[in-house]
């Protein structure tokens, strides 16, 4: 972040603020209450009583009430929800990071006949949208007798997201330094002991980047649960908001309480991930 | 995204001496190889490539989804989709969605991109704060904006306390506005990720181009309007593409908050071939919607990722 000021008025200078910065802040404040505010509104709303949401819509909830995070995580059956999706999310992750890393290293440090081919194959699958395949993807998991089954939801996710990983992957092996391998390989080296020993430690930025992305994209992912799983005991946490809003529509508090629950994960990890973030999906904005 | 050539060692090798002892090696470098692309494939094979090529066959048949049979109709879906209302009506409201993801995506972000990109204070703070919706599910989404949208929600009630209380109205019952309202909620989600894309594209520019303008004596609207936008014309384009794909490929927004309605006023591609493969079991017609889906896609995305690798140049 050290390019020139592009319209920034040369009154705004770290440690003083000229008249000319009204014009930089005002703007920028603006858009950062439309970005927050909605957020912070229902999260506050979460910890509201039905009295405190009609009476003050816009004030933090003083005092706080925990009546309705507890009615959503039990009567709302949200702590089920919760449950079924982080078993989803982490089986996702450590499963991405396996597949992800062993092909993003034979396609960024092998060398093997067809190399190209396979990629352009899957270079494919980053164009493809998941609605567009949903048919069949659900016949086949009949096929498979995987409806219904959190599985079901978990090689899909799996198997949607790869190629973007596997490219991600590829990016990271390509660029570490060639002597290392060479020099493994020269000690009498197998590719695994390679791979797993020297390569995998050092790609481990890529490796965060990985986990967190597959995190964020299967714990927010609405279509392939909604679709895959039908008993309630399945649901994970977007699929039980979307039915219990069909079911408590004029809730409010519970609404707020269920959007509270499904939000703060992915909100901690980006407060404290956010560099790895930004970066990811500014590169992940391809995937289709 | 070209495929670096690897250095030519191992074949340098194989020349002349130990030539059988290295191909045995190479060999076994290859099998190394092919084991650890075995599980993404296998997975990609089976759960994207084939249901992929599947669509496109399933297209050309009427099927209920559970009987065995299948009968072959030919062309006969596309047939259909071509004279179908519907299918036209949803192209369209994805072309109005582009627009308004487009306007504040691109406008707005052009503009706070250029402010960040000054040397401002609290810079982290802008940019967590915006990034922040980007991270939420559009099931969040959704529903953040649904009760701001309600007839007695955040949003009346807010228009009520300024005087604009003639303004207020059930943003998502009214035909005339439900599809810019979603469409704005949508880009609430997304409008963090394009100031990213553009502030990355404005470091890229040279900063004497800026140097010289000011030696003209160039203003910073005619500085901003003369040499950044132009020099941002490739990330401008991904950013116009990526709100493009956006737009046809919506679904969650629209189906936690409308499903389509009131009387498929926010239909989309993806709602329409949801509603007739799952809710009416035409696995069939359901599929050569999503066909045209994939292909609208596809040539975007095309377009998207050659304009992308020329900026990498």
């Amino acid at each position: 972040m050290t390019s020139p000021a592009i319209v920034a008025p040369s009154g705004v200078r770290r440690g003083r603020l000229g008249v000319g910065s009204w014009l930089v802040y005002v703007p920028l404040t603006i858009l950062l209450v439309f970005a927050v505010a909605p957020l912070v509104l229902a999260w506050f709303t979460a910890f509201k009583s039905g009295d405190q949401i009609i009476q003050s819509p816009f004030l933090p909830p003083i005092p706080p009430t925990l009546d309705n995070l507890i009615e959503a995580w039990t009567v709302g059956r949200f702590g089920v929800y919760f449950k079924n999706s982080l078993i989803i999310s982490v089986v996702d992750v450590v499963g991405m990071v396996v597949v992800a890393s062993l092909a993003g290293y034979a396609f960024g440090r092998l060398r093997f006949p067809g190399q190209k081919i396979l990629l352009y194959a899957l270079l494919i699958g980053l164009t493809i949208p998941v609605a567009a395949i949903i048919i069949p993807l659900y016949v086949t998991m009949r096929d498979f007798r995987l409806l219904d089954s959190l599985a079901s939801v978990i090689v899909a996710d799996i198997a949607l997201a790869a190629p973007i990983f596997v490219f991600i992957m590829r990016a990271f092996f390509k660029d570490l330094p060639r002597e290392l391998d060479d020099a493994a390989r020269v000690d009498g080296a197998s590719e695994f002991q390679i791979f797993w020993q020297i390569m995998l430690p050092l790609a481990r930025p890529g490796l965060v980047t990985v986990a967190l992305l597959e995190f964020l994209w299967s714990w927010n992912d609405l279509l392939l649960p909604l679709v895959f799983l039908v008993t309630d005991d399945l649901r994970t946490l977007p699929v039980g908001i979307l039915f219990f809003q069909g079911r408590f529509a004029i809730d409010h508090g519970l609404m707020t309480a269920g959007v509270l629950i499904l939000s703060l994960p992915v909100t901690v990890l980006f407060l404290v991930f956010q560099r790895d973030f930004v970066k990811g999906l500014a590169s992940g904005a391809l995937k289709g | 995204m070209a495929v670096r050539p690897f250095p030519q060692r191992i074949d340098a090798a194989s020349s002349g001496r130990g030539r059988l002892h290295v191909r045995g090696y190479v060999l076994r470098r290859y099998a190394a190889a092919y084991l650890f692309i075995l599980p993404v494939f296998l997975l990609y094979a089976v759960f994207v490539l084939r249901p992929t090529l599947q669509t496109f066959w399933l297209a050309f048949y009427e099927w209920n989804g559970i009987s065995v049979e299948r009968e072959w109709v030919g062309l006969g879906n596309f047939r259909r989709l071509i004279d179908d209302p519907i299918f036209w009506q949803a192209l369209r409201h994805s072309l109005l969605w582009t627009v308004v993801v487009v306007v504040f995506n691109l406008v707005v972000g052009l503009v706070a991109a250029a402010l960040l990109s000054g040397n401002i204070r609290g810079r982290l703070l802008f940019r967590l704060g915006y990034f922040l919706p980007v991270v939420q599910a559009s099931i969040v989404t959704a529903m953040i904006w649904r009760w701001i949208y309600a007839p007695t929600g955040i949003l009346n009630t807010s228009l009520d306390a300024v005087g604009l209380g003639f303004l207020a109205r059930g943003w998502l019952g009214d035909f005339a506005v439900v599809l810019p309202a979603l469409a704005v909620a949508s880009s609430w989600m997304t409008f963090g990720l394009s100031i990213v894309i553009l502030l990355a594209g404005m470091q890229g520019i040279d900063p004497t181009l800026y140097d010289a303008a000011r030696v003209d004596g160039a203003g910073r609207r005619r500085t901003f309007l003369d040499i950044t936008i132009p020099s941002l014309r490739n990330t401008i384009t991904i950013v116009v593409l990526l709100s493009l794909l956006d737009a046809f490929k919506v679904f969650d927004i629209i189906w936690a908050t409308t499903q389509g309605g009131p009387i498929r006023a926010t239909e989309v591609l993806a709602t329409y071939m949801f509603k007739e493969g799952f809710q009416k079991n035409q696995y069939g017609y359901g599929s050569a919607i999503a066909v045209a889906l994939a292909l609208i896609i596809l040539v975007t995305s095309v377009v998207n990722v050659t304009l992308r690798e020329r900026g990498d140049d």
